[in-house]
């Protein structure tokens, strides 16, 4: 609206002043977050286009041009996919095998990391450098190993051989031993004065005094398993024990792609994770510093 | 000088040993923090162990505790070989001087904790903790965390912990030096009425000798790993067996000049002072050496006039410290500065000429190793 007022108007006008003043903001900082600005919408736009085409019906979505709003707004492509697909089981699995992944990757890697940060045992350094070893090893690399090693245990197509392989988490076992490695030894004497086990050492001081650390991994671990594509698409084939991930690929029918329902499970299966990090942003934000200190 | 020596020389005898180390010693690889050292503390008794930073006083304190392992040597606790026993079982409790309280507990949990893992019911948990509480005043602080207190309160709530587990012996490791000055008489006055409330055994790492001096009724005094002297507060102030105990003990620090013997008589030795001077000194029967060194308290040197003829040294005062209780003079004379506690209101400028009378009973000649002669 503005752009059509010229300067020389805005100068006879009486607001010429605030306008001068306004002229003194900070120019870097205007163009830096023009450019943020701008980089946003170029991120933002393919969510946007994806979600707006969920709610087209197919034929509009297939039609040349670019349609920023649908035509005719339709929520048949959500009931498709609610109604006609497993996506209640698969999301089940994908909460099952997430939530197991999560519990059984924090308790044993805060196991693991307070065994190597407090207790002396033999072998304690060579554990310490496979640990630091395996990390150094890409997981995909590892897929034909880890499908062979399932299909023996007789793993493959069910939700064990899912998680199986999502336990091996190396970055969370180095930031557990780093954060037990600064509590004051003190805590632990006076625990062990009172007559504290390694368990109660463990699970009532060390875990609760770091339990910021252990919100923020265990939210990102969760994450991570949830949207997990590779392993969980190699190691079921049975539509029953699909993950959320692997189930959107099965949402085609006789008729070929259909993109708008292909979205609309999309969606569907993005949501608690986005759901997730808006709630704990703050400890996200904390667990992604903290694995990106440890790996750079 | 040896450890053995030293234990005969402790002022308390009577009661029963309740803590004895015998013949301990420590050692992290190649070196030697503790050399066989051998030591009891008497049941019901407040016992300090004091030295400067490094002299092995918390490292023996923690071999107590059964936190740092005894290399050779046995540990006795009531007369039980405790040498190998895990520290929970010793039935010892310990104050650190971080004070360690749990930060994600609140005060009843902190103090209650070495019951909650012992397994106790909540009520019993309950009752305990707000039976010491009573005791250290901590009722209204209960529900609180370790961050909403102060300093004073957190060393309460450390104490209660230790209190919670009725223990045989209480350890202390430097429990007030994290308080401020004013603080830290207050809890040492609380430290005592609790002492004396309780009778119980305690045993308590210092490096401050006012703290050591005040609060306990037998002192340790360790240096580099080998007990230099143990007695009473008064006995080590008064009779220290060494230099080293002379010197750490007593606040200002005691004057060292350099002397020569000219005779000994088997009870006194006639020594020449710097300036020329000579002076009669108490020796014990047998010394007989020429040189040593003369060690004198501040408070036993006496501002007189210049020209006095019983004046020991002259000089002039260089600095002069009004503490209001007393007055502090640095003075400068042949032999060296020396340094004076005259009376709260005495009258002196700087530069101004002065003699010095000593004390002559309250002086010790320390040998060339250092010990009393």
């Amino acid at each position: 609206m503005t752009a059509s007022v010229s300067a020389a108007d805005l100068a006879a006008q009486p607001g010429a002043r605030r306008l001068a003043s306004l002229r003194r903001v900070d120019l870097a900082g205007l163009v830096v977050t023009l450019a943020t600005l701008l980089g946003a919408v170029f991120w933002a736009f393919p969510l946007y286009w994806g979600l707006v085409t969920t709610f087209k019906p197919e034929y509009e979505v297939v039609r040349p041009g670019i349609a920023l709003w649908p035509e005719h707004f339709t929520f048949a492509n959500y009931g498709h996919v609610l109604l006609e697909t497993k996506i209640g089981l698969w999301y089940v699995n994908s909460l099952i095998t997430s939530g197991a992944v999560t519990l059984i990757v924090v308790v044993m890697a805060a196991g693991a990391g307070y065994a190597i940060s407090q207790l002396d045992f033999p072998l304690r350094r060579f554990f310490w450098w496979m640990i630091l070893a395996s990390f150094m090893v890409p997981i995909p690399a590892l897929i034909v190993n880890h499908f062979i090693l399932m299909s023996q245990f007789r793993l493959i197509n069910t939700l064990a051989g899912v998680v199986g392989p999502q336990l091996i988490a190396p970055v969370t076992v180095i930031i557990y031993k780093q954060f037990f490695d600064s509590v004051p030894k003190d805590f632990r004497e006076a625990a062990v004065i009172d007559g504290a086990s390694d368990f109660q050492l463990l699970f009532r001081i060390y875990l609760p005094m770091n339990w910021g650390i252990t919100t923020a991994l265990a939210i990102i671990t969760f994450i991570g398993a949830w949207n997990l594509f590779l392993w969980p698409f190699l190691a079921v084939s049975s539509e029953d024990m699909m993950n959320i991930t692997v189930g959107i690929t099965q949402v085609h029918d006789a008729f070929g792609v259909q993109y708008a329902r292909d979205l609309a499970v999309a969606m569907l299966a993005a949501l608690p994770v986005a759901l997730v990090y808006l709630i704990f942003q703050r400890r996200v934000t904390q667990a992604i510093m903290l694995s990106a200190g440890i790996k750079g | 000088m040896s450890a053995e020596g030293a234990t005969n020389g402790s002022a308390a005898g009577a009661a029963a040993p309740h803590v004895e180390l015998r013949r301990v010693t420590k050692r992290y690889g190649a070196v030697t923090a503790i050399t066989d050292l051998s030591l009891t503390v008497e049941k019901g008794s407040f016992t300090a162990l004091l030295g400067p930073s490094g002299c092995g006083k918390s490292t023996l304190l923690r071999m107590i505790a059964g936190l740092e392992e005894i290399t050779a040597g046995q540990c006795f606790i009531d007369n039980i070989d405790v040498t190998g026993t895990p520290p929970a079982k010793r039935r010892i409790a310990m104050v650190f001087q971080s004070y360690a309280l749990y930060p994600h507990m609140t005060v009843r949990q902190n103090i209650a904790f070495s019951l909650s893992v012992a397994g106790q019911s909540k009520k019993v948990q309950n009752e305990r903790a707000l039976e010491v509480a009573r005791i250290l005043e901590l009722e209204p602080y209960l529900d609180r965390r370790p961050a909403e207190l102060s300093g004073g309160q957190r060393q309460r709530v450390a104490i209660g912990r230790a209190l919670v587990r009725k223990p045989e012996v209480f350890l202390f490791d430097e429990p007030l030096s994290n308080l401020d000055a004013k603080l830290r008489v207050q809890m040492r006055v609380e430290l005592a009425k609790l002492h004396a409330e309780l009778g119980a055994t305690m045993i308590y790492v210092t490096h401050d000798q006012t703290e050591a001096m005040t609060l306990a009724d037998k002192i340790v005094v360790l240096d580099r790993g080998v007990i230099s002297q143990v007695g009473s507060p008064l006995a080590l102030y008064n009779a220290p067996l060494n230099k080293f105990v002379a010197a750490f003990i007593g606040s200002p620090g005691m004057n060292f000049l350099g002397v020569d013997i000219t005779a000994t008589n088997g009870r006194t030795a006639s020594v020449i002072l710097p300036g020329g001077r000579t002076a009669q000194i108490g020796v014990s029967a047998g010394a007989s050496a020429r040189s040593a060194e003369l060690g004198v308290r501040p408070e036993h040197l006496t501002i007189v006039d210049p020209n006095d003829p019983q004046a020991a040294f002259a000089g002039k005062i260089a600095i002069i410290e009004h503490l209001g209780n007393s007055t502090i003079l640095y003075v400068d004379t042949p032999a060296g500065q020396l340094i004076v506690e005259g009376e709260g209101d005495l009258d002196a400028k700087p530069g101004q000429a002065v003699g010095l009378r000593l004390s002559e009973s309250h002086a010790r000649l320390f040998g060339e190793t250092g010990a009393t002669l």
